[in-house]
């Protein structure tokens, strides 16, 4: 029988730097949009450093925090040395750094960035690979897991070189490995774990039981086999394969947005608190960059490209993890601070952890700025993008606050 | 002759409050039975919400707790079981008009 004990559950003073230091990435990753001109395409360097200190500074570093408390969770045994984690974070924070620079200022020290944050990210695989080695009970979540780790083995492997040729001069064409390399970390790695986990975490906040797991179970299927279809195509410079690939990411995201609706219909939990709202727009998100996806792979246009990423990136992936902060957090909390005093004392619920007000603004002005500038994007608008971004700033110094303000309650 | 009844055991549990939802865990409905010996030996059989519960093992140990606070009680075991799964419809009807919100 499983549980998490005490051993399993990792020390809050470890996962804590992750929180923080992505919240303050997020929030100076939204003031450099300031500073970019989406009209540039997807190959501007500033747009390209952009991407990286968002990603990295952000997205993993709050999965890769997340991962600290969620691997035993999923895969239902304990870390094989979650010490390793306290390693992972100084490594991917001045790894991204020095990448960011490296777009934006220094070409040359793009390799060294890239270097570290491929010994930060080899570092956690080994935990997570070695974690799975004493899993006995291979799930098909088990087996996704596996594979989207080696997804993101092989995707930042990739990056590296790109950074090779970058930095250094190496021969290679960044055209065509730049589609790969953000197939295999994104496609292959960071969406294929946000369907794992919401497939635990859905039910388990909304209460929902009973349900058909089939669509998810395709999707997973779809999207393992488009990405591996799509680094093959890539090696033997298929371009059918490749555009076959992308369509079958888009049937896997069709049945996983199935999968959330039916886990959706079926929660006891109604309650449409903070994290339920960040839940609906993030969902809404991937709906509308799935849209503008098929109409770019369909008919082109560099307008259609940029705006179906940032509807993935900045309305998906962060309210999607913004979000989840507002119970990952408070959990951590409550059971670093109060769960020795259960039966002793009054201990508080992990809805009082919360800084509702605080919460509802950062919802407020997140959801309406992602909104305002995803239309600047696809109209062609400057003046709208920026106005946008404003809002987004904002709503990001609200998360920043809401983190502070958790990740100190009963201090 | 133990003089403890399972309406005793059900009552001490009932102190047990789940954090994430607010409710205790009898009008969750996630206690299934308890099983009184003679010997005043007690087996709580219950379930929780979720298979991935990050709380399953300090849950299990708060009802041991509670439970041992019962006078005359002796070894205290809790087994939690997946099957029936948890549904909703086992909840209490006030823990079911709280959650529909």
């Amino acid at each position: 029988m499983f549980s998490v004990s005490k051993d399993y559950a990792p020390p809050f003073a470890m996962v804590s730097p992750f929180f923080w230091i992505g919240s303050l990435f997020y929030l100076l990753g939204t003031v450099f949009l300031l500073f970019l001109n989406p009209d540039a395409g997807h190959f501007d360097m500033a747009i390209v450093g952009w991407a990286h200190w968002f990603l990295l500074g952000f997205m993993m570093m709050i999965i890769f925090g997340a991962m600290a408390q969620l691997v035993p969770v999923v895969v239902e045994v304990g870390h094989f040395s979650v010490d390793l984690y306290y390693v992972i974070w100084p490594l991917l924070l001045s790894g991204t750094i020095v990448m960011s620079m490296g777009f934006w200022f220094m070409p040359l020290i793009l390799p060294y960035g890239g270097l570290i944050v491929l010994i930060a990210m080899i570092i956690f695989l080994f935990d997570t690979l070695m974690t799975l080695r004493k899993v006995t009970n291979i799930t098909l979540t088990v087996k996704t897991v596996v594979a989207s780790n080696l997804f993101l083995l092989t995707g930042i492997v990739i990056g590296f070189v790109m950074s090779l040729a970058v930095g250094s001069g190496l021969e290679v064409d960044i055209g065509r490995w730049l589609g790969l390399h953000a197939v295999m970390v994104l496609g292959g790695y960071v969406t294929l774990t946000i369907m794992g986990l919401s497939l635990i975490l859905l039910p388990m906040f909304g209460l929902s039981h009973g349900f058909d797991e089939t669509p998810i179970n395709r999707a997973f299927k779809f999207m393992v086999t488009a990405v591996i279809l799509h680094f093959v195509s890539t090696i033997i410079a298929w371009d059918f394969g490749q555009f076959a690939a992308i369509f079958m990411m888009f049937i896997s995201v069709s049945l996983y947005l199935y999968q959330v609706f039916i886990i959706y219909k079926t929660r006891a939990r109604k309650e449409n608190d903070v994290w339920a709202k960040s839940m609906f727009f993030g969902y809404g998100s991937l709906l509308v960059a799935l849209i503008l996806g098929v109409v770019y792979t369909l008919f082109g246009g560099e307008n259609i490209l940029m705006s179906a990423s940032w509807f993935l990136i900045m309305g998906f992936f962060s309210f999607l993890i913004n979000g989840h902060l507002y119970k990952i957090i408070p959990f951590l909390v409550w059971f670093e601070r109060y769960s020795p005093l259960v039966g002793k004392e009054k201990v508080p619920m992990l809805n009082e952890m919360l800084p509702h007000r605080m919460a509802h603004y950062e919802f407020i002005f997140s959801a309406t700025g992602v909104a305002v500038a995803g239309i600047g994007i696809l109209i062609g608008s400057g003046d709208l993008f920026k106005g946008g971004t404003i809002f987004v700033i904002t709503g990001a110094g609200f998360m920043l606050g809401s983190v502070k303000w958790m990740l100190r309650y009963g201090k | 002759m133990c003089t403890i009844t399972k309406e005793d055991v059900f009552a001490a549990v009932s102190t047990v409050i789940d954090p994430e939802v607010g409710f205790n865990l009898v009008e969750m409905g996630l206690i299934y039975d308890a099983i009184i010996e003679e010997s005043c030996n007690i087996k709580v059989i219950m379930t929780l919400s979720t298979r991935g519960c990050p709380l399953h093992q300090m849950i299990t140990q708060w009802v041991r707790e509670a439970v041992e606070k019962l006078e005359g009680v002796d070894v205290v075991e809790v087994e939690v079981v997946w099957e029936p799964a948890w549904n909703i419809s086992m909840a209490d009807d006030n823990v079911k008009d709280a959650l529909n919100g």
